[in-house]
């Protein structure tokens, strides 16, 4: 389907002179778009299955504003169709939301059971992690309102506010705990290390990460690097989204990263690279320049499978 | 010396500070210019129930813009400068009627409105949508204000209003609504406003 997509942009009208558009997926993908190889931990089938077996889930204690229908409507919602996480508008998700979506990808089981086992218990453990949301968390999950669809998406908003109650980094260092509010503040911020850190603790991913939060990675040519990498595993880059979609008309941009994005797929025509990736909740196509893909790219990070034994 | 040469300093960064005041633009903005607002407004909602799409000038002369079709699959975005005609090719193919859009984006840009857009929002899980537009400031700031956009939202219903006259979530709480993380002030009862450093 993205090859179509592609083709269609490679169709003159489009690319005409153009230095730079997007063109986002405003709906998720088909379920038959998603990949499903061999690879996986768990397919998608064995999340659905397992979420069919729930039958008359009760509203838990530990989380009570959190409406038991819902939550597991959005549950299967997001194992049938990853795409759709969305991490809301105006906070700081966006690194647990390419996390989540990642999980998703590689393991929707793992996701379901991980989620179901913190609604009903109010505590979960996945790999050596053990997730104990504090109070705080137990109570505002279910109550973040005006964040577009995220307002009644209650299992994406426990899952993000669990992640980060628990994982901390240095730009969460003078907000550590959690206010009404703070998910669109430093609380909820995830800086580059603390991202990588996240997906070596709960994916069962090899993860090779190059850049840091103010320093361009020296990788060389941008394109060549993320085209290699993309044939043998999955791409996250770490990037400064503040040029691509502007939000004021000031000339100068502060140039640090802002956003993670998940590359989907990389090709380069006519001195112009074409990437697809996934943010919030869709797929975008962005063209652009090499030196505008330099320009934006603070960090690249290389996940590969973990073969059976490296756990 | 010094003292004094911190005192001035102080001082500028103050006059600074005051001058990002959302008393440089206030709701009289809304009836000075109410009529091409309002004409704006309407014009976007009878576009977009044709197709949806959203426009935005993303320079600072107004000559270039941001334009977002909406399908039922993909949105495409699009940034180009206004004079060319790949404006209307696009607008044609996708099946825009191509003189309103350009109509709406010229009044748009006598009032240097940036943005409009059509928001989604939930009251107690049902989906609303409200017109959002963005105009830049015509006052005078100083280089430093962070206040440059003057922000409007078109609700279909009237809304509810604490004794201030700030938007709340719904009737029954006295929780404010924000959008886009703003809280918004009155202007009657569909039509509120708020000062950002954002358009959108």
């Amino acid at each position: 389907m993205i090859s179509d997509y592609l083709a269609f942009f490679k169709r003159g009208l489009l690319t005409g002179g153009m230095l730079l558009y997007t063109v986002s997926q405003t709906f998720a993908l088909p379920a038959n778009d998603l990949p499903e190889d061999s690879l996986v931990t768990s397919t998608r089938q064995q999340a659905i299955a397992f979420l069919d077996e729930i039958k008359g889930l009760g509203p838990s204690a530990a989380w009570p504003h959190i409406k038991p229908a819902l939550f597991l409507q959005n549950l299967r919602t997001n194992v049938e169709q990853p795409a759709s996480i969305y991490p809301g508008n105006g906070t700081n998700f966006c690194g647990y939301g390419a996390l989540t979506y990642l999980f998703l990808l590689d393991d929707p089981l793992g996701y379901a059971k991980l989620l179901t086992q913190l609604y009903r218990e109010g505590t979960a453990s996945f790999g050596k992690t053990l997730f104990t949301p504090s109070a705080a968390i137990k109570k505002a999950a279910g109550t973040l309102r005006f964040k577009g669809v995220l307002d009644i998406r209650p299992a994406e908003q426990l899952w993000f506010l669990c992640l980060a109650d628990h994982y901390k980094g240095y730009l969460n260092f003078l907000n550590r705990r959690y206010d009404p509010g703070d998910e669109d503040r430093f609380w909820a911020s995830v800086n580059y290390a603390k991202f990588n850190r996240m997906l070596r603790k709960l994916l069962r991913y090899k993860v090779k990460a190059r850049g840091a939060d103010l320093v361009r990675p020296r990788v060389g040519d941008r394109y060549d690097h993320i085209n290699e990498r993309m044939k043998t595993g999955t791409v996250v880059l770490y990037i400064n989204n503040r040029i691509i979609h502007k939000k004021n008309h000031v000339n100068i941009k502060l140039g640090f990263p802002t956003h993670f994005i998940v590359a989907e797929k990389i090709s380069l025509e006519n001195d112009l690279v074409t990437l697809v990736y996934w943010d919030y909740g869709s797929k975008t196509l962005l063209q652009l320049s090499p030196a505008f893909l330099k320009r934006v790219i603070y960090g690249i990070t290389y996940c590969t499978k973990n073969e059976p034994g490296d756990d | 010396m010094i003292k004094t040469a911190i005192s001035i300093l102080s001082s500028c960064i103050i006059l600074c500070m005051l001058s990002c005041s959302s008393r440089n633009i206030t709701a009289k903005y809304y009836y000075e210019h109410e009529q091409t607002l309002n004409r704006i407004e309407e014009s976007y909602q009878d576009l977009y129930r044709q197709q949806p799409f959203t426009v935005a000038f993303t320079a600072k002369d107004f000559k270039t813009i941001s334009l977002e079709i909406i399908t039922d699959t993909l949105s495409y975005i699009y940034e180009f400068p206004l004079h060319e005609s790949r404006l209307t090719d696009t607008l044609v193919k996708y099946g825009l009627p191509a003189p309103g859009v350009i109509e709406l984006i010229r009044q748009m840009q006598s009032i240097r409105c940036t943005w409009t857009n059509m928001l989604t929002y939930y009251v107690d899980e049902k989906k609303n949508s409200m017109v959002f537009m963005s105009v830049k400031s015509v006052k005078r700031v100083l280089p430093l204000s962070y206040k440059k956009y003057y922000v409007l939202a078109y609700f279909s219903q009237p809304q509810s209003f604490d004794g201030s006259g700030k938007l709340l979530d719904k009737k029954t709480t006295r929780r404010l609504r924000k959008i886009n993380g703003q809280t918004f002030n009155r202007i009657n009862d569909k039509v509120c406003y708020t000062i950002s450093g954002h358009f959108r």
